[in-house]
């Protein structure tokens, strides 16, 4: 009898389970809330521009809420892979501009109509082109992002630097004067360079006329063992151990690199336009550095000349596993137009448009950033691109580089053979 | 004659009844059975045949999203396979898991016998102290050693300067691979002695006293005494604790991920962290799978031998 029992409360039981999946998949009426993903870059930056955003969506719909979660660099892939094959991605994602190939590749993203979005006559070129795959539209320009030197007026000065330098050449003389000056302290650094700083990097390859691959005859070619690729490694690697004592196998990210410099032991560091007001943050930086911080466009090693910038920048795109698309667009449109993207700029950002650049200009906090950007390079434009910045494939190398573990030829080769395979899977 | 036929009766009905109830019995384990099956079928063998099945398919981004793969046969198999960074993964995750299991099993042992030895606030204080460690969820405990170790600001560094060591200011544990596993050796060695410790102690309490003071009276010194009388009583004991820890090992994942921020260098690669990075990170779920795959029977293959060794010699009743 005991057995009878048991079989059916197993019976009911499972009934109960399947009960509770089936009422799981029932779908709403109506949507009260929409999930948006941007990066931890707009929490810190600029969350004014997200908060104007809301409040304009919220005015157009009283009834929507909007969820705006913050994700990490290193981790919204992964989770968007998730919320992808789950079915529940967010409804608006923010993705890196060099991350958009793969996914509108993959069909991931719902197709956009140019037409609905603000200022989409003058947004900027390149980010435009990050959003377009075989001629569709699946993302909207969000902002862009140059880098430039900021720098210590007060330290060059004391080291005897009169004026910010012109050529590679003299930015590593420069370097070295700081270095005699304040390198006793072994906690200093001329240039905060950490290991893994591959925007940084990569610029001295474009700069000295390399790529980091090449597309021929429809196929992939990795190009960081040329002459070039290899002289400009070689460079990098005498700013990783003559300017250098940061980590030599961390990041820029980790910790940041303005919160660093706000610690006062660095002369230099390699920064977006945002990390200047960063790094003179009241809680986490040091307003106390606002009258001696500066910044420069970095040197080319032709003096007179500025070396490429990494154009960076990020989209926002609406994932085909939605069912508030309309809604998404909505946000997506309060968060693009023109006062949203003035926050974004003020913040020390390059607009998504081409109508903000004058209010760059204009401001000496922008400037510099701005002049940078007009000499930039960007990543291979593959479909696999993303892959081989999740495998970490430069970061590697020039860890190896910094740490002196490999030779500059060695790591180049073996960076290089894993790019070309990446970039030709599937192809 | 009436009680002979009443008896027949009852007989007969008993057969019955009986009958039934014995049905009852055989079915009784397997309809206990049912509830944990019907887990671990959905928790365990039915993920394992997706992941089997994906190992044997193209599974990228796109397949990901349409919610199917493409059959290719082997070909992620033999792709890993000709991989040399696929081979150097593996000796890399055996040599790793032969020394944490060995510090683990040596100094977790090296702990009980101490703990048998010391007087009661001793060993309160050292089980209290063990049991704290073991208490300590592992992302903490990782967080906790990544300050400690911490190139810039790090109390390891600093200890070590201030002991006349040698500079150890600004020093990076993880530049250097080496250094780097040894720390992640100290860390996961750490954190497993606590289980090994209080397992072994707890069987330790066990070994009749009467056997080691014979062994004792024979002229046996102590480490005579332990590796003759000891160590085979407590022989099943460490055979489930090895096995276990070798398991535990071989697939050590957070530890390394959250130290290094989630993006380790191709030198950390375990064979957990290469699956994922494959699957996750560039989206190749199939050939993701298989290394998972491979991962799932070199596992077994390590607890074959000793589930085996166990049955053989009756070990286990």
């Amino acid at each position: 009898m005991k057995v009878r029992y048991l079989a059916a409360a197993l019976l009911v039981a499972m009934l109960a389970v399947a009960a509770s999946t089936a009422s799981g998949g029932t779908s709403r009426s109506h949507a009260t809330k929409i999930v948006v993903w941007l990066m931890n870059d707009a929490q810190s930056g600029w969350p004014e521009a997200v908060a104007l955003a809301n409040r304009n969506f919220k005015a157009q719909h009283p009834d929507v809420d909007v969820d705006v979660q913050y994700q990490t660099w290193g981790a919204h892939l992964t989770k968007l892979d998730a919320g992808l094959a789950g079915g529940d991605a967010p409804d608006v994602i923010e993705l890196g501009n060099s991350e958009m190939s793969k996914y509108m590749a993959a069909g991931a993203f719902k197709t956009l109509s140019q037409s609905a979005f603000p200022n989409n006559k003058t947004w900027l070129k390149g980010l435009k082109t990050s959003c377009q795959y075989n001629g569709k539209l699946y993302g909207v320009p969000y902002y862009a992002g140059a880098r430039a030197v900021i720098y210590r007026k007060d330290q060059y000065k004391a080291a005897g630097i009169k004026s910010t330098p012109k050529s590679l050449a003299q930015f590593m003389a420069d370097g070295r004067k700081l270095m005699k000056k304040y390198g006793k302290d072994s906690g200093y650094s001329a240039v905060y360079f950490p290991g893994k700083y591959w925007y940084f990097a990569m610029s001295f390859v474009y700069d000295y006329g390399g790529q980091i691959a090449v597309r021929k005859g429809g196929k992939w070619k990795a190009t960081l063992n040329t002459p070039q690729a290899l002289t400009a490694l070689n460079q990098v690697k005498a700013v990783f151990t003559q300017l250098s004592r940061a980590s030599k196998t961390g990041d820029e990210a980790n910790p940041q690199q303005s919160l660093v410099f706000a610690k006062g032991k660095v002369g230099s560091f390699i920064g977006n336009g945002w990390e200047w007001p960063y790094a003179l943050d009241e809680k986490l930086g040091n307003p106390a550095l606002a009258s001696s911080i500066n910044a420069y466009p970095m040197p080319s090693h032709i003096k007179g000349r500025f070396m490429p910038t990494f154009l960076g920048g990020s989209d926002l795109a609406i994932p085909v596993t939605t069912k508030n698309q309309s809604l998404a667009a909505d946000w997506i449109k309060a968060f693009t137009g023109t006062a949203a993207q003035s926050e974004i700029a003020k913040a020390g950002n390059i607009a998504n448009t081409t109508k903000l650049l004058s209010f760059n200009a204009s401001n000496p906090k922008l400037a510099p950033f701005a002049r940078a950007a007009k000499f930039s390079w960007f990543v291979p434009t593959s479909p696999n691109w993303v892959n081989v910045e999740n495998a970490n494939v430069l970061q590697n190398m020039l860890v190896k580089i910094a740490t002196g573990r490999a030779s500059v030829k060695a790591a180049a080769n073996s960076a290089n053979s894993q790019i070309t395979r990446i970039l030709n899977t599937g192809a | 004659m009436a009680s002979v036929a009443e008896s027949e009766f009852t007989l007969a009905s008993r057969r019955r009844r009986f009958s039934r109830r014995r049905l009852g019995r055989i079915a009784a384990p397997y309809v206990l059975l049912a509830p944990a099956a019907a887990v671990v079928a959905v928790v365990l063998a039915y993920p394992l045949y997706l992941l089997g099945k994906m190992s044997f398919e193209k599974y990228g981004l796109f397949e990901l999203i349409r919610h199917k793969g493409r059959w290719i046969g082997t070909a992620n198999y033999s792709s890993i396979f000709h991989d040399a960074e696929f081979w150097r993964v593996v000796l890399r995750t055996i040599a790793f898991t032969a020394v944490c299991v060995s510090l683990t099993m040596v100094l977790g042992t090296a702990i009980a016998l101490l703990l048998l030895q010391v007087g009661r606030v001793m060993r309160v204080a050292l089980t209290t102290g063990l049991v704290l460690v073991w208490a300590i969820p592992t992302i903490v405990a990782v967080d906790l050693w990544r300050w400690m170790v911490d190139f810039e600001f790090g109390v390891a560094n600093w200890t070590l300067t201030k002991l006349q060591l040698g500079d150890f200011i600004r020093h990076d544990w993880f530049a250097n691979p080496w250094t780097g596993f040894g720390v992640f050796t100290a860390l996961i060695v750490w954190g497993a002695i606590p289980f090994v410790s209080i397992t072994v102690y707890a069987g330790l309490a066990q070994v009749p006293h009467e056997l080691l003071e014979a062994a004792a009276i024979d002229g046996a010194r102590p480490w005579a005494a332990f590796r003759e009388v000891t160590l085979p009583l407590l022989k099943p004991i460490f055979v489930i604790l090895t096995s276990l820890s070798i398991i535990w090992d071989f697939q050590v994942f957070q530890q390394i991920w959250v130290m290094l921020d989630g993006r380790p260098n191709s030198d950390y690669y375990t064979m957990a962290i290469y699956a994922f990075h494959e699957s996750f990170q560039i989206s190749e779920y199939g050939l993701g799978a298989a290394i998972a795959v491979v991962m799932v029977m070199f596992m077994f293959a390590a607890t074959l031998v000793y589930l085996r060794q166990m049955l053989r010699t009756g070990e286990v009743r």
